[in-house]
């Protein structure tokens, strides 16, 4: 693997601001939310399952903050890629967001914070900032 | 500007990719050059976003290797016969989907490349090496 720090600012998508990478199966829920983040001057990669989360955690791409929706298809789903993150990425801010699931059990799980749907695009801001203490 | 849903003076781009390495570059790419860009992972996504009625769409960059139900082929044939007033553009493989977002930056909303498409691939293959390493 390609040391993060090889990869000089200024290069194609080189972040220089925080890097967020969202997981969520629904086209227009993802679509939406990236863009409201980018609006609000955050960097998104949108990843439309677990599998192409875990491809991009796995490079040299750095990411600051993981946002996941939890019931996706895929080889594993959000809580999966919650465990995997949680044993390779210890320190890296999770947030997931569920409809279905009790949040005592993402957190407990490992998750910094639960964000449930239906939620507003301003909920998710907010929990964004909370998470990387940033405006971007 | 970001959003793909409709907006004054801009054009919107929906690419189709299969690959998150390649799809998020190439979209960058297009969005630091004024187009507002929504991202289908498969095909079938692209079918969401051509029927959703607020998302205004002028060109479709489509990976033929793009999967879903149908593939790209397929995708850019119903373009043809349901929505003939879009741009449908096959790529196959990063180096042309690169050179094709370069054309289409340099007749977009700020006609201009923000990085050499060279640039592009470059950063697409070596992230994908150091995905496999």
């Amino acid at each position: 693997m390609v040391p993060r720090s090889d990869i000089p600012r200024g290069e194609p998508c080189a972040p220089t601001r925080s890097n967020i990478l969202l997981v969520e199966d629904e086209l227009l829920i993802r679509m939406m939310i990236g863009d409201k983040l980018r609006d609000e001057g955050f960097d998104v990669i949108e990843a439309v399952n677990a599998d192409e989360a875990l491809a991009i955690l796995k490079s040299p791409v750095r990411v600051d903050l993981l946002i996941s929706d939890v019931r996706m298809p895929g080889s594993i789903d959000g809580l999966g890629l919650l465990a995997t993150t949680r044993a390779d990425l210890p320190n890296l801010p999770v947030i997931i967001t569920s409809g279905h699931l009790e949040p005592r059990l993402a957190l407990a799980d490992g998750a910094t914070r639960f964000v449930a749907k239906p939620f507003s695009l301003e909920a998710i801001v907010e929990a964004v900032r909370a998470e990387l203490g940033t405006n971007g | 500007m970001s959003s793909g849903a409709a907006q004054p003076d801009s054009s919107s781009v929906l690419i189709v990719d299969g690959d998150i390495v390649s799809r998020h570059v190439i979209a960058d790419y297009l969005r630091h050059c004024g187009y507002a860009v929504v991202e289908a992972a498969n095909v079938d996504e692209a079918y969401v976003a051509l029927g959703e009625p607020s998302l205004s769409i002028d060109v479709i960059l489509c990976d033929v290797s793009a999967l879903g139900s149908q593939s790209g082929f397929a995708l850019a044939s119903w373009v043809r016969s349901n929505r003939p007033e879009l741009e449908v553009k096959l790529a196959g493989g990063a180096a042309m989907a690169a050179e094709t977002a370069a054309e289409l930056c340099e007749s977009g909303p700020h006609l201009e490349r923000p990085y050499e498409p060279e640039a592009v691939v470059d950063y697409i293959n070596r992230l994908r090496a150091s995905r496999l390493a």
